[in-house]
């Protein structure tokens, strides 16, 4: 079974640095992706991201969305094709000659490179929340939150949502071969395929809700909610941390310079 | 230590009440067992003495609970009772909160803000007597039921609180992790511990139990010491800590396998294994299985977690194919026949009937599996009535299944594939969760598929169930079969019956 954005017990120099500085790092990436508008800035940072992961060990980790993030980019770019015209126009979706003289839907450069900015919005958002994720203990994840005052319900919801990813994914394939069981077969065509979803979505949902009560009580028994404050020596500041802030600290002030001139 | 006074306690919105006047003194240092069978209130009075009703839960609550002789209302909510108060539940999976069992012990010793040299000594401490070193690194959802239980366990055992309740958290583990935890517990009794365990099987406790609470419609019925109730009619029947290999040699012998021999040769085997192997990755989960089983037999296969029993019998519907071998169930290949064919010649029962249960009405329910085969109408109705029937649901036709009570859940589960008239019927650890009383219920349900022609097959590392009901017993280690012998106490007239005139 395919792991996704579980924690990695590894060695690398990701691992090693402190969580605060990757939280920064990664809240960084996120908001400098928003703000620039450039397409080549923002694959320079797809880039930088790729290389980081490379030299942790970690692509693989990358690679495994990969799919899910093209299919994703590709629809982007088809909607801003459909909505977004600006620019010259490079060709049509259907040609000329097919039912009219002129083309149907042009496609515009405008609209190219807005799909494209938009779709590594999406790659280096996701790759960096990914690297923090499979580089960060989930327990130095919840106390670097805290330690940046997050309330602690939030950061438990946060933290109990990734741990129980894979034992959705578990449990969803033992639903499925349940069902196989008793002869359930997917449905054809779009509504068949939302009505075979039921059987698979209702038992999957009502045991995750019937869960809940003890996961809470336990929280409560071990006294996450009373817990005694986080001592910040205990999250260690080394090199590679202030590198890192640098970094993004280095290209924010390249984009905003580069927006003003 | 904990004192109940006339406790009467009804859950929101119920109509009946769930504890009914108990009065209870948990007295310090004690050990009290408390048991019972199901919706006898087990949980409810192990939730109160918690002081959870009062703080998390709510409801209606007359008469008053003392800890250390001050209303337990009046502590400041769970926040301050759980710095006394240690409970684990019965469900191991939402125990766990983190992606390692190391942080799963240490975040909950570094909530209370015990200095580092503290916590690596308690965490050591407390690994090394659950006997959980070894999965220090592993993720929760890597880890066996029994593995979680542990762990649970252990990271409540780590936090050391005065008083230590166990709600049916030990049902999970095998017979040598429960004599570890007896150990635990009896060291934690000599420190001075108050221990409160719940549960609707005792047997393993009752050496070390000052008390037994037993509990009969949210009432006591009455409290003895363990000695007398392991005299008195047990609430589930006692079972020593035999050995498996003893058990199987004092019950089963070759002999009768011989002599059942001739019998087989005259029909068709339902199954026929051959040189059967299956892998997951690296892991060889199944080595040259060699299997055939007979119409009307009631089988067993036995065996540790981990042994490949479940992995078996999937390749008798099609949820799996052979990584090399064959599997012929009724002369159909099991490589080349898609597994809606072969579901209607085998129906397999999980474990957990809450992962199949989506409809809003039993009936709904069953006929699922109906239309899926292409049955309907009038002979589906006919199917439905008949299988409630069979599994003592009648009345239930028209309930919302996720509202009755696991023993009928697991029989609807039963029910929704038996109505599909398969003639091998398979159920994987068809009693897990259930109390004796239910137990029973299921395993008398089996007989009399049997007796109706189905060929069944159960999965089960329960020594007891084997013993007193399977005709056969196939015991498995690591992916083989190591034995496959005839219980002589139950091969009984109805099988000799049963396959001299080819019931199905």
């Amino acid at each position: 079974m395919k792991e996704i954005m579980q924690y990695i017990n590894r060695d690398s120099f990701l691992h090693s640095m402190n969580p605060l500085s990757k939280i920064a790092a990664v809240a960084g990436i996120i908001v400098l992706s928003v703000f620039t508008t450039n397409s080549a800035v923002l694959a320079l940072m797809v880039l930088g991201i790729f290389l980081a992961s490379l030299k942790a060990g970690l692509q693989q980790e990358l690679l495994k969305q990969f799919k899910l993030l093209v299919f994703l980019s590709l629809s982007l770019i088809m909607l801003t094709i459909l909505t977004l015209k600006s620019g010259e126009t490079l060709a049509y979706l259907i040609p000329p000659g097919t039912f009219t003289t002129a083309g149907i839907v042009p496609i515009t450069t405008g609209a190219l490179d807005f799909g494209v900015v938009l779709s590594l919005r999406f790659f280096a958002m996701l790759f960096a929340f990914q690297l923090l994720v499979v580089t960060t203990k989930p327990s130095d994840l919840m106390k670097a939150l805290l330690a940046i005052h997050i309330p602690v319900d939030y950061v438990l919801m946060f933290v109990i949502a990734l741990r129980f990813i894979p034992s959705l994914q578990i449990e969803g394939q033992r639903i499925h071969e349940a069902q196989l069981a008793r002869g359930y077969k997917p449905g054809k065509g779009l509504r068949g395929k939302i009505m075979s979803v039921k059987p698979l979505l209702v038992p999957l949902v009502a045991n995750s809700l019937g869960r809940t009560q003890v996961l809470g009580l336990t929280m409560d028994m071990r006294g996450y909610r009373s817990r005694h404050s986080v001592e910040s020596n205990k999250l260690v500041w080394n090199k590679v941390d202030f590198a890192a802030i640098g970094c993004v600290a280095l290209m924010g002030a390249g984009i905003m310079l580069g927006s003003f001139m | 230590m904990i004192e109940l006074k006339d406790v009467t306690y009804t859950y929101g919105v119920a109509e009946n009440s769930s504890l009914k006047n108990v009065n209870l003194k948990v007295r310090e240092g004690e050990l009290l067992l408390v048991t019972g069978h199901s919706a006898a209130g087990k949980t409810t009075l192990a939730l109160a003495l918690a002081g959870i009703l009062h703080h998390e839960i709510g409801g209606r609550i007359e008469g008053e609970i003392l800890f250390k002789n001050r209303n337990i209302r009046d502590f400041d909510g769970m926040k301050e009772l759980s710095r006394h108060i240690g409970m684990v539940f019965d469900d191991a999976e939402s125990q766990l909160i983190f992606t390692s069992v190391e942080e799963e012990i240490r975040s909950g010793l570094e909530n209370r803000g015990h200095s580092e040299k503290e916590i690596v000594r308690r965490l050591e401490e407390v690994m090394g007597s659950c006997e959980i070193s070894h999965l220090k690194n592993r993720a929760p959802h890597t880890l066996s039921g029994g593995q979680k239980q542990k762990v649970a366990l252990a990271a409540t055992l780590a936090l050391d609180t005065e008083v230590l309740i166990l709600d049916e958290a030990t049902a999970e583990l095998d017979s040598k992790a429960v004599k570890r935890i007896f150990s635990i517990l009896k060291r934690l009794k000599e420190a001075g511990k108050t221990i409160i365990i719940v549960d609707h099987n005792i047997e393993d406790f009752l050496e070390i139990g000052d008390r037994v609470v037993l509990l009969e419609k949210g009432k006591v019925k009455a409290i003895k010491s363990p000695a007398d109730f392991s005299v008195s009619p047990p609430v589930s029947r006692p079972f020593g800590p035999e050995p498996a290999e003893k058990v199987l040699n004092k019950t089963y012998d070759k002999e009768l396998q011989s002599e059942l021999q001739p019998l087989r040769q005259k029909s068709q085997p339902v199954i026929s294994v051959k040189k059967l192997t299956q892998r997951y990755g690296e892991v060889l989960a199944l080595d040259g299985i060699d299997l055939e089983i007979y119409p009307g037999e009631l089988v067993a296969i036995l065996g540790e977690n981990g042994s490949g029993k479940t992995t078996l019998v999937k390749h008798f519907n099609g949820l799996l194919r052979p990584y090399s071998g064959n599997v012929t169930i009724k002369g159909l290949e099991n490589s080349k026949v898609p597994i809606d064919e072969l579901v209607k010649h085998t129906g397999l029962v999980f474990q957990n009937p809450d992962n199949m249960l989506f409809e809003d009405t039993v009936e709904a329910e069953i006929a699922f599996g109906l239309n899926n085969i292409g049955v309907k109408g009038s002979e589906a109705a006919e199917a439905i009535t008949r299988s409630l029937e069979l599994v003592n649901l009648s009345e239930k036709q028209k309930s919302f299944p996720r509202h009755l009570s696991r023993g009928e859940r697991q029989r609807l589960a039963v029910a929704c594939v038996i109505a599909m008239r398969p003639e091998l019927i398979i159920l994987d650890e068809p009693t897990t969760g259930l109390d004796a009383d239910e137990s029973d219920r299921m395993m008398q349900l089996m007989r009399k598929l049997q007796q109706k022609g189905h060929t069944i097959v159960m999965v089960t590392h329960n020594l007891q169930l084997v013993k007193d009901h399977a005709e056969r017993v196939i015991h498995m280690q690591a992916g083989k079969i190591v034995e496959d012998t005839a219980n002589r106490e139950c091969a009984g007239k109805e099988y000799r019956e049963c396959i001299g005139s080819a019931c199905v």
